[in-house]
């Protein structure tokens, strides 16, 4: 017999519950399973639970009461119940930063302000703002997320991060969400005829075609971490000290680390991706192996040294 | 899991009616539900239970039972078990549950728990997406927002030192969280990526410090990269036209902008940390220079040509 989780979140619950219908006697069990997300059966099973539990002697006079007297339920001689549990710091942070993120995305109203308003004065010291969350929505999301909750065809006129190449394409968006600071739109690309996930900071315009589709009910966000494919290209790369913070940041296999010096294997889906971060890394990287990167590296060099050296000629 | 759940509500229900630190002895043989295990029995049971309402946040605290201190025993005291209402009106729970449902940690949603105590909420939340995903740090977050809202030193690991910090505030911004606060014997406000700080633990005292009073967190955590620094050079840079619009919606409006006819833009920008301006600039490859100064041309060449 353990304790598990499920035991954990039914008392959770129960101490949820019990404060508020002391407090609200008479309320319906159709109320009570709204605020608590109870179904009829769970609500009526936790009552009987109640109903039999209570204080040394677990007599009649010491037993709490649970009543349902035509869908009304009353709970008595529960005192020490009366008053929620205290939040817990995790979930304090959840409820305070989820809040803050809506409001800072614009999204929010003032009934969001006053209620965060009063969180921050029962769960942090006065004086400072202590969480903020800084989440802006860029342009078009607000369009993008109405086109996906209208079943909107979009044509975007997008560029993509990774190989720099611009496209105009019909999309039917699905989902408009935000993870690791940018804002993404997931839906199905009628151009490319596959599930896409775009940045919407890297679409700059949208507009709908007049076209409907049917909307995707309940999507949940498609990731946008790297996910390794078999047409990657890899390279393997020696980090001097001043580029170590490359194996912190990016997914990367590190194959060896000693005397400051860390080599490293990466895996890209465009080579482009490793050629701009070599080429930002200066001095601080070196190509060990991998001829598609080490190429698409030296042909950026190249450009960008071609650009330069154009001005410097025409002054 | 009906029995567990009737022992740990008649648990609970004693220790907040008690008053008075009670050994697990008494426990034992008062609370229903324990009476007939075995020793051993009864202690696994015992610890299980009471690590399962620690979960939860209840505050057992383990006190001797006279001024003798011979025998110890487990008290919560009330003012620390009870939330400190903060009064919302249902409008404001409705606004509050859709946010819980629309942001996320690391994939899972937050604040459901904390939004059942706070009273449920009515309304429908039918149609609400998981639009926006805060990270998969919660853990370290969460410590950190302990340590600030009862004012303890947070300590961690940060690149290869422990730092013994009096936290003030947490931002979230571009995707990660900071910490600002001020290393214990230093006034100065510094920023800490949290993503980065191992081995967070909390400080065991409580008011340890007061947080400088003129202090705004937003504003101690950069806005842009090259925002760090003190003495910033004005730098003009050329952008083409098929890029400009994404150059203008990343340097944001801290930039001046000329346009010319055939759509390429020129910026005036202030630059503190030239590192992080160029490495920007690379991502742009080929499709825009950097006019002016000569000094951070030159610069960006040499970096370009790596070894």
């Amino acid at each position: 017999m353990t304790n598990s989780p499920k035991t954990a979140g039914r008392i959770n619950r129960l101490l949820a519950m019990l404060p508020w219908v002391i407090a609200h006697p008479g309320a319906s069990i159709d109320e009570i399973c709204k605020r608590f997300g109870y179904t009829r059966a769970e609500l009526i099973r936790d009552l009987n639970t109640v109903f039999v539990c209570g204080l040394p002697g677990y007599g009649p006079g010491d037993l709490m009461d649970a009543s349902i007297d035509d869908d009304e339920v009353v709970v008595e001689m529960a005192d020490y119940f009366s008053r929620p549990l205290r939040l817990t710091p995790p979930e304090a942070l959840g409820i305070l930063a989820s809040g803050k993120a809506v409001q800072s995305s614009g999204s929010g109203g003032e009934a969001l302000d006053r209620a965060l308003a009063k969180l921050e004065r029962t769960l942090l010291p006065a004086g400072v703002e202590a969480v903020v969350v800084d989440l802006p929505e860029p342009p078009l999301v607000p369009e993008l997320r109405a086109a996906a909750a209208d079943g909107a065809l979009v044509r975007i006129d997008h560029t993509s991060v990774a190989s720099g190449e611009r496209k105009v394409r019909e999309i039917e968006p699905w989902s408009v969400f935000t993870t690791l600071g940018n804002w993404y739109v997931s839906g199905y690309c009628r151009s490319a005829k596959a599930e896409r996930v775009f940045r919407i900071d890297r679409i700059r315009s949208a507009e709908r075609t007049g076209e409907a589709f049917e909307p995707v009910p309940a999507v949940r966000p498609a990731t946008v971490r790297y996910t390794p494919s078999d047409d990657d290209t890899h390279a393997i790369i020696r980090l001097e000290p001043s580029g170590r913070w490359v194996a912190e940041y990016y997914p990367v296999e590190v194959l060896d680390d000693r005397d400051d010096v860390m080599t490293i294997r990466m895996s890209v889906g465009d080579p482009a991706v490793a050629a701009r971060l070599l080429v930002r890394l200066g001095a601080s990287a070196s190509v060990v192996d991998g001829e598609a990167i080490e190429q698409a590296t030296a042909d950026l060099r190249e450009r960008i040294r071609a650009r330069y050296a154009a001005r410097a000629r025409n002054d | 899991m009906q029995k567990v759940i009737e022992r740990i509500l008649n648990l609970l229900a004693f220790l907040l009616t008690v008053d008075r630190p009670v050994t697990a002895d008494e426990i034992r043989h008062t609370v229903a539900g324990y009476d007939r295990d075995s020793d051993t029995a009864f202690h696994r049971t015992f610890e299980r239970d009471k690590d399962l309402l620690r979960r939860l946040g209840i505050p057992i605290e383990r006190e001797a039972t006279d001024v003798f201190e011979v025998e110890f025993g487990y008290v919560v005291h009330g003012e620390e078990y009870a939330l400190d209402d903060p009064g919302l009106t249902d409008e404001e729970r409705a606004a509050l549950a859709l946010a819980v449902q629309a942001v996320g940690f690391g994939g899972q949603p937050a604040g459901q728990e904390a939004m059942m105590k706070l009273g449920g909420a009515v309304g429908s939340l039918e149609g609400t997406e998981l639009g926006a995903d805060l990270g998969d740090q919660a853990g370290t977050v969460a410590l950190a927002f302990a340590a600030i809202s009862e004012r303890r030193l947070l300590l961690f690991d940060y690149r290869d030192r422990v730092r013994r910090v009096q936290p003030y505030g947490l931002v979230h911004r571009r995707g990660r969280w900071y910490l600002v606060g001020a290393e214990v014997g230093s006034d100065d406000v510094k920023v800490f990526r949290l993503d980065r700080a191992e081995e967070p633990r909390v400080g065991d005292r409580e008011n340890a410090f007061t947080p400088p009073h003129d202090l705004n967190p937003a504003d101690a955590v950069l806005r842009q990269p090259w925002d760090a620094g003190d003495s910033p050079t004005v730098a003009i840079v050329e952008f083409d036209a098929d890029v400009a619009w994404i150059a203008e919606r990343e340097l944001g409006s801290g930039a001046a902008i000329a346009r010319s006819a055939d759509g390429s833009i020129v910026a005036t920008v202030e630059i503190a940390e030239a590192g992080a301006f160029l490495g920007w600039l690379v991502g742009f490859e080929d499709r825009a220079e950097i006019v002016e100064p000569t000094s951070m041309r030159e610069r960006f060449l040499v970096m370009i040509e790596g070894s």
